[in-house]
């Protein structure tokens, strides 16, 4: 069993089982001391379970878990070294704000003086000073929020759990507490685990992410490294807005490999590893796709596969233009919106589309 | 309610027809009083108001001993049933076999009181019989007339009795707690007990309060199972019903019916006002929470 | 987990350092697992050892034999025999047409009153109009019933009503001490039951279905038929054998309001107590058990009974 102190988190081979279903399989990872770790994840794929795990409000069924390299599996939440921030409705009813935020430090017996200027601090920190007096339901939701962190927060706990806190709000409101958090976070440099099915969110305070699905600890990185180069298959499909081929690999030679797609051949880069027969997914972004003109298709360097165009949606920022290819299968191409559309396309109309070589990234799972 | 304009007189008629339901359940109850004020008793032509009735009820060393019967059984019984009620609804909430235990808890509710206070009884006496057997064998004797009849077995027919009501009424006020404020506490360092008792106690109190209540009226009302299972003592109702069947009715018997009567809607009433009041608030608190106020 | 891991590292500062250290038997009693876990299962044991097996078991005391003050073990159907080559039988036949009868009189007073408070009545204020069915069901049977007896007796308030009201001229004595007197006194005892669980059915029922059935311009005749009556099926059972067992299993309502003779299961038993028939007391109670079970039993395959407690799970 490896242990280490620098280690905020460590979880050694933890599975969850309700009755025949495994909710968790066999997970293993480690968090730095200091980081801001995102659980991301589809719903119902077990990062929320991995949280409550962490946090003990659940037992696992097997598996460990060490919280700065002591092992707390046995141990209930108001035992370990965390706490947890919740989703929505986590708040006292009957108990003002101050009282609220200031409840954990009661518990701990602190003198009346000291706990009154330490709830004062922390709701400075979230921004609500002033509104220790206030009752839970005379708040917004983001407000209500904002004093579970604070509550959370007062405790100096080593690790703090954040589960989906952000769901609950409009998309406007999400956007700037999600800054929020991660301003406070370098504030404090404790370790926040946040658990999320939002990928921008997720992109905009981690400083590394995991990709929790079926149970399973899919991939992990820093998020920029799970956004440009996604391992895993299910990464790609998951994150950012990949398009994928099923294909076979018919040559490799060093880092290149050559997949058929059936109605093409193309080139990829990261053919590491991969054996001529073998069966892979080829995915590739949709902002790196590119619809060519022919004179760009004669120019080569690029891997061009033909399509009939079908329609175009305007995002603002961008543009999808959907395509179908040979074999029926229809995928998007994303470009910036540039004010006078370059060039427009009919329906039915036969378009090349085109991307770098380095832009593919090939999947062996 | 989308077509109460259209035809505001069948609406007024059925409401007019639920009040008349209302007033039909509950006339028998008000004229048994009626009748306990008049110093003429039943059927008589003329009307003279009287306490007298009462007067006689509270002379009676009898009805006051049965009185105070009544009042220790209705206390056991708050102090059993009600926090046994509440463990029910907490384990309910954490079964995993739902249906198999409410069926358990609901199910003295269907079995009539003769068939279940005489199963009872029964299988009191055979436990006796066990206990004494058991006891000669061994050569032990402090088990001896653990259930002979009396205080504890009547009090066990009762429990049966109103445990089901306190456990749903319980259920109903836990069903709009959060359970996320207990693992909250509990994150915060509140053991078990603490969350419990500073976080989620607090706001379930009306279901507790309102379940003691209901408890000790069930009680207090209790006729059948009681006087199967109560041994040598009398409690009010046993009394009001071997006095009517030995004497007949007399004017005691309707002070006595009244008397019971006008307990009940007192306790109930309260209650009601007291969780309307309650429940008024917390729907206003929703609604502020529904509508959150501007950041 | 081996025992040398957990101490090799000094624990930064945190709480919960010390509870950690905490000896087993301090886990056991303070901790989640130990003692406190036990007190969740008294309910449960309780309901088992005072519950659950004496009812059971009426079935293997209804087979002993009788003494004179007492039973002892053994294998005889004679309580059984007594009771259906007896009057009894028939008495007990007769009360479940009188129980059956209340059942039909108790739906079709109440169960529109449940349908009407869910449908009409605005949603905050529903709860509040059905509690004031709580007052009289709460007020015990007994005082009802025996407070029927001056309601309904030759010189009491129905006949005076009635001839108030110039229905009747001579007052009828037909009431008290008939069986009419008996389903009367059920109706009256058990009806809020009907309005309860009718009501905790139809709360699983959305008020737009309602919306959506005056929308689509059905009639009030096939709405109650085919909307209201399907979705509340639980607990228009559940209401009608409550008040079919109770109603059979009373023993007051016949002892208080039947004539002479008057009987059902309850009465039956209880006098069969009183008598240290103890046998027969308990065929009859196992009769009556078997018979409730074998109804709920029979409503749980055809309407799901759970559905009711949706509202409270």
């Amino acid at each position: 069993m490896s242990q280490n102190a620098d280690n905020a988190v460590e979880v050694i081979d933890l599975s969850k089982n309700y009755g025949p279903v495994a909710a968790l399989k066999e997970v293993s990872f480690s968090i730095e001391s200091g980081k801001y770790f995102v659980l991301l994840g589809p719903s119902g794929g077990g990062k929320t379970t991995l949280l409550r795990l962490i946090g003990g409000f659940i037992k696992p069924s097997a598996g460990t878990v060490l919280l700065h390299g002591r092992d707390v599996t046995d141990l209930a939440p108001n035992e370990r070294p965390t706490s947890m921030v919740f989703q929505s409705y986590a708040l006292f009813p009957h108990m003002s704000v101050a009282k609220n935020v200031g409840y954990g430090l009661k518990l701990r017996r602190m003198r009346k003086a000291e706990l009154d200027e330490r709830v004062e601090e922390m709701l400075a920190m979230v921004g609500l000073e002033g509104y220790g007096a206030r009752m839970p339901h005379e708040l917004s939701g983001g407000q209500q929020q904002r004093v579970q962190l604070a509550r959370s927060l007062v405790l100096q706990s080593d690790v703090l759990l954040l589960d989906e806190p952000l769901a609950a709000l409009d998309a406007k409101l999400r956007k700037d507490m999600c800054l929020e958090l991660k301003r406070i976070q370098e504030k404090v440099g404790i370790t926040f685990i946040h658990v999320t099915h939002n990928q921008e969110e997720a992109m905009t305070v981690a400083d590394r992410i995991a990709i929790v699905a079926g149970g399973e600890l899919v991939e992990q990185g820093a998020p920029r490294d799970v956004y440009e180069r996604p391992v895993r298959r299910f990464t790609a499909d998951f994150i950012g807005e990949n398009n994928l081929f099923d294909g076979r690999v018919t040559k490799t030679g060093g880092n290149a490999a050559t997949v058929d797609l059936d109605f093409a051949t193309v080139q990829a880069l990261n053919g590491n590893g991969l054996a001529a027969g073998q069966a892979v997914a080829l995915s590739i972004r949709s902002e790196l796709l590119g619809l060519l003109t022919p004179a760009d298709a004669e120019n080569g360097g690029l891997q061009t596969i033909p399509a009939e165009y079908l329609e175009e949606v305007y995002l603002g920022l961008t543009t999808s233009h959907l395509v179908r290819l040979p074999n029926g299968q229809e995928i998007m191409v994303r470009t910036l919106s540039n004010g006078e559309a370059a060039a427009t396309f009919e329906p039915g109309q036969t378009v090349t589309v085109g991307w770098k070589t380095e832009a593919a990234r090939l999947h062996p799972d | 309610m989308m077509d109460t304009y259209a035809n505001p007189w069948a609406y007024r008629a059925q409401w007019a027809y639920l009040l008349i339901i209302v007033g039909a359940l509950m006339a028998p109850v008000f004229y048994t009083i009626y009748i306990s004020f008049n110093e003429h008793g039943f059927g008589a032509q003329i009307y003279d108001f009287t306490w007298d009735w009462y007067v006689v009820l509270f002379r009676n060393q009898q009805i006051i001993d049965s009185l105070s019967w009544t009042a220790y059984l209705g206390a056991a019984t708050i102090l059993t049933a009600v926090p046994m009620g509440l463990i029910a609804a907490k384990y309910y909430k954490r079964t995993r076999h739902k249906v198999v235990f409410v069926t358990l808890m609901l199910s003295p509710l269907f079995v009539p009181a003769d068939i279940l206070g005489s199963a009872l009884l029964v299988y009191f006496k055979n436990l006796n019989r066990a206990f004494e057997w058991l006891g000669d064998s061994l050569g032990v004797t402090w088990f001896y007339g653990w259930f002979e009849l009396g205080f504890f077995t009547a009090l066990v027919g009762l429990i049966l009795w109103t445990v089901p009501y306190a456990f749903v009424v319980i259920l109903i006020t836990m069903s709009r707690y959060r359970v996320q404020q207990t693992e909250a506490a509990r994150s915060c360092g509140a053991t078990a007990w603490q969350a419990f008792w500073q976080i989620e106690f607090p706001q379930i109190r009306v279901g507790v309060f309102s379940a003691s209540a209901f408890v000790f009226i069930l009680s207090f009302n209790e006729y059948t199972r009681t006087s199967l299972l109560k041994g040598g003592f009398d409690t009010f109702t046993t009394v009001l019903i071997s006095h009517m069947f030995n004497t007949g009715m007399s004017g005691d018997s309707y002070a006595m019916g009244g008397l019971v009567s006008v307990i009940s809607m007192a306790v109930i009433g309260a209650v009601l006002v007291y969780t309307l009041a309650k429940a008024e608030r917390l729907e206003r608190e929703a609604r502020a929470k529904a509508e959150p106020v501007a950041a | 987990m081996t025992a040398e891991t957990s101490p090799a590292i000094e624990p930064p500062a945190g709480r919960g350092r010390d509870i950690a250290a905490k000896p087993r038997w301090r886990r056991f009693l303070t901790g989640e697992d130990g003692i406190q876990k036990v007190v969740f299962y008294i309910p449960l044991v309780f309901m088992t050892l005072f519950f659950a097996l004496p009812v059971a078991l009426t079935l293997v005391w209804s087979v002993f034999e009788r003494t004179r003050f007492w039973m002892e073990p053994g294998f005889t159907l004679f309580a059984y025999e007594t009771f259906f080559t007896s009057a009894r039988a028939e008495n007990f036949l007769h009360a479940m047409m009188h129980s059956a009868g209340a059942v039909v009189i108790s739906f079709v007073l109440g169960f529109p009153i449940a349908v009407f408070v869910r449908r009409r009545v605005p949603e905050i204020a529903q709860h509040r109009v059905i509690l004031l069915f709580i007052l009289p069901f709460m007020i015990s049977e007994l005082i009802r019933i025996f407070a029927l007896r001056p309601v309904l007796s030759r010189h009491g308030l129905l006949n005076s009503f009635l001839m108030d009201i110039g229905v009747i001229s001579e007052p009828i004595s037909a009431i008290l001490f008939t069986p009419l007197g008996v389903v009367i006194g059920e109706v009256l005892s058990f009806l809020p039951f009907m309005v309860f669980s009718g009501f905790l059915a139809m709360e699983a029922v959305q008020k737009y279905v309602f919306e959506v059935c005056d929308d689509l311009g059905a009639g009030t005749v096939s709405t109650f038929k085919d909307i209201i009556v399907p979705l509340a099926a639980p607990g228009i059972f559940a209401g009608s054998v409550f008040i079919f067992v109770n109603g059979l299993g009373v023993g007051l309502i016949p002892n208080i309001l039947g004539g002479p003779g008057a009987t059902n299961a309850g009465s039956i038993v209880f006098e069969s107590i009183v008598a240290l028939d103890f046998p027969l007391a308990m065929a009859v109670s196992a009769i009556m058990i078997v018979t409730l079970m074998a109804l709920l039993y029979i409503g749980h395959r055809l309407f799901d009974l759970t559905r009711i407690l949706e509202p409270i799970s």
